[in-house]
């Protein structure tokens, strides 16, 4: 006779228990489901951010280059005769090369080169061969980079034959690069 | 959805729907948190974005030989332009952060872009939607930078008894909210020569005053006027170091170039007086002192025009 009531409360016990369990069940899904959406979400809003922050810094390095030979550590000046724009100073560029650790971050780009057109040549500029040379590296951070932006200058420079002392220009490239970021580097 | 009554007439809610309303609270509280977040990052993006923008849009300003370059920036949404200065490091620092209105409210943000080659002169906030920018090159005795001086569309200059030369160049600039001599209420007055304006331009002792401050330039150099003219005190004095130690760089680089250019047959004269201008720009502490590192300008730039091959 007292079994009766005790296995009723039992079995309401077991459905309550049921119940719980199913809306556990319940919210962990729409927790791991919010989750999901979140995840997918952000991981869109940094791509596309990266995207962004590529896009501007190839904007960035495209303008800059067409105004990088007219800085003061780059320009001629004077030095060879008239004001000419687009004018590349070898001799002061060298000198930047030995205080390149101060300029690392100064324009914001992970490569700085020079490039003779003619004479053209794969031949990398050292202190001990130049200016006999036709690559000149200014810059370079070692990182991943995207694709150079380049402009054409005149590389100037003093040079002394028979005692005389001349202005000697050729035709380059100033090339720059900016770090490739795209990869989460 | 079914609520009971029981027999004192109060709603007998059963665990299961107290639960689900608990667990329902708790998650659109989480969501609305997120989705708030979410909206300042996106905030703080779109305003490290246009900061990066306007930084590269300052590029082209970039003077080659011409005496100045001019532009205007027009940007959406009402903006406010943090100008931030800062000495550490090699060349000090140049940053700009924006801020700016959403529903009739400033958004804050905390990202600030910066640049190491960039002399900005401006107040320390700047509010609008339109800006003006232009740029002049400084030299002491080469050239040193371009020195960039930003202005609100909202701001009007009104120029009081400038020299010709001055007036030439403003007339030139082109810039609606430069103007000379016919000034209106609201104006910001810029007085050459006679005092009791907003700002003060006194071209014998080469300082202007403005909110009671000094900021002093040197002989023939105009850009370095309108620096003060259109900055803050703290800002001009910022950036008046950031330039030196530019020049202190410079000077280095010339030092180098020097001895590179002596094999070539050049001459090798400027060593000891390009140190010392290296050292005084090193130490200059504020714009009082331009005048002790312009004589040490003056004598490098005289030694350079007596040289066979010039160094700049």
């Amino acid at each position: 006779m007292l079994e009766f009531p005790f296995k009723f409360e039992s079995c309401r016990n077991k459905k309550g228990q049921m119940k719980i369990q199913q809306m556990i069940f319940m919210i962990i899904a729409v927790i791991i489901l919010f989750a999901m959406v979140g995840l997918f979400f952000l991981s869109t809003a940094f791509s596309s951010l990266r995207k962004s922050a590529t896009t501007l810094a190839q904007e960035e390095s495209m303008l800059l280059v067409s105004r990088l030979a007219n800085s003061p550590e780059f320009s001629c000046g004077n030095a060879f005769g008239n004001s000419k724009t687009n004018c590349v100073d070898f001799d002061k560029v060298a000198g930047l090369k030995n205080h390149i650790g101060e300029y690392s971050d100064f324009w914001g780009v992970a490569k700085i080169e020079i490039r003779k057109i003619y004479p053209s040549g794969e031949k990398l500029c050292t202190e001990a061969n130049y200016p006999n040379c036709e690559i000149f590296k200014i810059l370079d951070k070692n990182v991943n980079t995207l694709p150079y932006s380049h402009n054409f200058i005149s590389l100037c420079r003093k040079e002394l034959n028979d005692k005389i002392t001349y202005d000697k220009c050729e035709l380059a490239l100033l090339m720059i690069a900016s770090e490739d970021r795209t990869n989460g580097n | 959805m079914k609520f009971k009554k029981n027999s004192k007439g109060a709603l007998e809610i059963s665990f299961g729907w107290l639960f689900a309303i608990l667990a329902g609270i708790v998650i659109i509280f989480i969501a609305l948190y997120f989705s708030s977040k979410l909206i300042n990052v996106q905030q703080e993006s779109i305003s490290a974005q246009t900061g990066k923008e306007i930084g590269s849009l300052l590029n082209p300003l970039e003077t080659g030989f011409e005496s100045s370059q001019t532009t205007s920036i027009t940007i959406p949404t009402e903006t406010k332009i943090n100008n931030i200065c800062d000495i550490d490091g090699e060349f000090g620092t140049q940053s700009i952060q924006l801020d700016q209105k959403s529903f009739n409210k400033w958004v804050e943000t905390d990202v600030a872009v910066s640049f190491y080659n960039k002399y900005i002169f401006s107040e320390k906030e700047i509010i609008g939607k339109k800006f003006y920018i232009f740029s002049k090159p400084f030299n002491f005795p080469f050239k040193i930078a371009d020195l960039m001086y930003i202005v609100s569309s909202n701001e009007r200059y009104c120029f009081v008894g400038a020299t010709n030369e001055i007036e030439n160049e403003l007339s030139k600039l082109n810039q609606s909210n430069l103007i000379l001599d016919e000034c209106n209420e609201g104006d910001i007055q810029v007085c050459f020569g006679t005092k009791d304006c907003d700002i003060n331009v006194n071209l014998n002792l080469n300082y202007v005053e403005k909110n009671n401050t000094k900021m002093y330039f040197v002989d023939d150099s105009p850009e370095l006027m309108y620096a003060a003219i259109f900055s803050e005190k703290k800002i001009y004095e910022c950036q008046i170091k950031r330039l030196m130690m530019r020049v202190e760089k410079i000077s280095s680089l010339y030092l180098e170039k020097e001895s590179l250019t002596q094999e070539k047959g050049c001459d090798n004269t400027l060593g000891i007086d390009l140190g010392m201008l290296s050292e005084t720009a090193k130490n200059i502490e504020e714009s009082k002192e331009l005048e002790i590192v312009k004589i040490e300008a003056d004598n490098v730039d005289e030694g350079n025009n007596a040289r066979r091959c010039f160094l700049w």
